[in-house]
């Protein structure tokens, strides 16, 4: 069964093979492949460049073994913070490629990947003050100083000092 | 003497400030110590030596400008890391040379409670300069000067001066439908650099909100005072910041930040050996089922600004000044001719989040000792004494190397730092389940501990600490109970005032020394000793 191959259509017409135990990471593909049966036709990811998808595909052959994620809030347990060694390596790709991935973990449904990008994104915010955020992202300020000083002392009470 | 004649001017000047403020110090509360050094305000003048033992309360007071105005000016000034705290100095601190650049350092000095120092350095820039007040105000403050003339249109409730709880929870808020108004808006893209180039891109403004806010809430499970720098960024994040109550949610419920490693019974003996218990551990806002937002409060970001908390991302620091008049010596600077100490001690307080504590009380200023106050360091510290008798060398040198990182006046410090533990009074307890454990506190847990002692049992804002004593047959009681700096009343009627972190004041309300083996209670008296006052320290508590 785990045999079993499938076969991807990215949106930039690139078709690619992968077994089906690999896919099924993706909670969306899964339900997909419940709902149709056996299929030998390409399976059509029509948010996904070939690229990208590729690289989600690294990610789920390097944790097909992972137990499947039991609930959505049971990260209590282990440290929250924590990205292992190799999924680290896994996001040094440039940020647009790096949301990109987490659009398509997000639209595919697969949980971890999504935890990762977004830690990943949570550790390049953590200790940068706003204007060092907004460079980080080409965010522009779109407060007025006035908007900006009053959310200033709205929030003043969660930094904490 | 030219020496004289700048020495006169320099009292004129002072006592012209001294007089100046004295004129407009009454209706402003007390002014919360400002947590930057380099913001604190300029009017906070050395103290006259025969007030010392009210100066703090004077020099808060004192302050002439208003709170929020100071907290505007800090806005204006340049962005610094914002992990930055004032343990963690930049390599190289060249040596003050201007007036400006002595009076920086004096305020800094002072804001650390090193009035010793602040004089010395109040006193050089005074020489150089007369008017080196002005020039520093100029400086830090000259955008409080002039008042913006349309404030926010929003009309603004003003704080009400006072610590009490009741007072505390009423919202001080126009700001919500400012907020509100975010919503749906894009995240702007930067510009480019050069005009009619493609910007820079920005692939985070294409993310959906479902998205963004799961990025949030991993940046507030690892640091909610990032989470708060979010909120700065731009408008749609500062929505995002406010409404996204799950966040919140989570974050007191967890064990990161949040309630679930607050501990309302010991969780470990006096040396932070872990207590075993069956029966589970009190949590007011367990996860197993659901839960309520308390009553006066109405969002769960509230609850965990409000809800006594105690922080483990930093260290509370009491600092204590007094004076004493010393022996007039020849060789003594001819400007003091009785001289008078001005002696400083600090107390300081870690908290671990497993329910043990490490107290220090020491002369060390916060700089040299803070960033290597640790229960590691601690038995670290213990072990290099050891050292010195032959017996114990086999555990010493285990420690030996990693003693090498700890500066020598630290290590000598921690070396009298107790260990203890920590805990909460229950918050009051809800009808049934665990009011009889409620019933346990100070009075009960204490038999023998004299009945004056017992202050009002039942506040839930309550501290209790126990540390080893001086030697194994004491054990040392704390009562402290965490307290909030009061708002600063806004003088601008449509701007709305500040809204600083709550809880991260500690107040003394009792400090006792126990013999284990006479069952007897001896008070320490607390004349000296002023509040414990929360610091982040880089690293801390974030993993």
């Amino acid at each position: 069964m785990s045999a079993t191959m499938l076969t991807f259509e990215s949106n930039d017409g690139v078709q690619i093979t992968i077994a089906r135990d690999v896919a099924e990471r993706s909670v969306l593909i899964k339900n997909m492949l419940e709902d149709l049966g056996d299929t030998v036709e390409a399976i059509p990811i029509p948010n996904v460049n070939e690229a990208v998808l590729r690289k989600v595909i690294e990610w789920c052959e390097h944790h097909k073994g992972d137990p499947p994620s039991t609930g959505d809030d049971d990260d209590s347990r282990r440290k929250t913070t924590d990205i292992d060694e190799w999924d680290q390596k896994f996001m040094q790709v440039d940020q647009e490629m790096l949301f990109e991935i987490i659009l398509a973990a997000n639209y595919l449904d697969i949980k971890g990947l999504l935890d990762v990008g977004c830690k990943t994104v949570a550790n390049m915010i953590k200790g940068k003050s706003p204007e060092e955020i907004r460079k980080t992202f080409n965010i522009q300020n779109d407060f007025t100083p006035e908007e900006e000083d009053q959310i200033r002392r709205e929030n003043e009470w969660a930094e904490d000092r | 003497m030219e020496d004289n004649a700048e020495l006169e001017s320099f009292r004129r000047q002072w006592r012209e400030e001294v007089a100046q403020k004295t004129k407009h110090t009454r209706p402003t509360p007390a002014q919360p110590r400002l947590s930057k050094p380099s913001t604190a305000p300029p009017s906070q003048f050395p103290p006259t030596r025969h007030e010392a033992s009210q100066h703090e309360e004077v020099h808060e007071g004192a302050a002439s400008i208003d709170h929020s105005e100071i907290v505007h000016g800090m806005g204006q000034l340049s962005v610094h890391p914002s992990d930055e705290d004032a343990f963690h100095l930049p390599a190289s601190r060249h040596e003050p040379k201007s007036a400006l650049e002595h009076f920086e350092r004096a305020v800094e000095k002072e804001a650390e409670g090193k009035l010793g120092d602040s004089v010395q350095h109040y006193r050089k820039a005074y020489r150089l300069d007369s008017a080196v007040d002005k020039t520093y105000r100029n400086k830090y403050f000259a955008t409080a000067w002039k008042k913006p003339t349309q404030a926010p249109t929003l009309g603004a409730t003003t704080g009400k001066p006072t610590d009490q709880q009741t007072q505390e929870e009423t919202p001080v808020l126009p700001t919500p439908e400012l907020i509100a108004s975010f919503a749906h808006l894009p995240i702007p893209q930067a510009e480019p650099l050069i005009e009619n180039t493609p910007p820079p891109p920005c692939p985070i403004s294409h993310v959906p909100s479902e998205v963004l806010v799961e990025i949030l809430r991993h940046v507030a499970l690892m640091d909610p005072a990032a989470l708060c720098r979010m909120a700065l960024v731009c408008k749609r994040f500062a929505y995002h910041f406010a409404h996204e109550q799950h966040i919140w949610r989570r974050i007191c419920q967890g064990p990161e930040f949040g309630f679930k490693s607050m501990h309302y019974s010991f969780a470990c003996d006096i040396h932070g050996n872990p207590e075993h218990t069956l029966g589970t551990r009190y949590t007011p806002f367990p996860r197993s089922m659901p839960v309520q937002i308390p009553e006066p409060l109405s969002s769960w970001s509230e609850v965990f600004q409000v809800f006594p908390r105690i922080r483990y991302t930093g260290i509370y620091i009491s600092t204590v000044n007094y004076t004493r008049p010393g022996a007039a010596a020849a060789y003594q600077n001819v400007s003091w001719n009785s001289p008078i100490h001005i002696v400083t001690y600090y107390r300081y307080l870690r908290f671990y989040p497993d329910g043990s504590v490490v107290y220090l009380l020491t002369t060390v200023e916060p700089r040299e000792v803070v960033p290597h106050i640790s229960r590691e360091n601690v038995k670290v510290a213990r072990a290099t004494t050891q050292k010195q008798h032959p017996r114990h060398t086999s555990d010493a040198t285990v420690s030996a190397e990693s003693t090498d990182a700890i500066p020598h006046v630290a290590l000598e410090a921690l070396r009298h730092a107790y260990r203890g533990r920590w805990r909460l009074a229950k918050p009051v307890a809800d009808s049934d389940s665990s009011s009889e454990d409620a019933q346990n506190e100070l009075p009960t847990a204490y038999e023998s501990l004299p009945d004056k002692a017992v202050a009002s049992p039942s506040d839930p804002r309550d501290l209790i600490i126990e540390t080893e004593g001086v030697g194994p047959k004491y054990m040392y009681l704390l009562q402290l109970s965490l307290r909030s700096t009061p708002a600063a009343k806004s003088k601008q009627p449509n701007v709305s005032p500040p809204n600083p972190s709550k809880n991260t004041k500690l107040a003394w309300k009792g400090y006792w020394s126990y013999n284990k083996l006479t069952d007897d209670w001896a008070e320490f008296g607390l004349k000296n000793d002023r509040s414990f006052v929360f610091r982040r320290v880089r690293g801390w508590g974030l993993d």
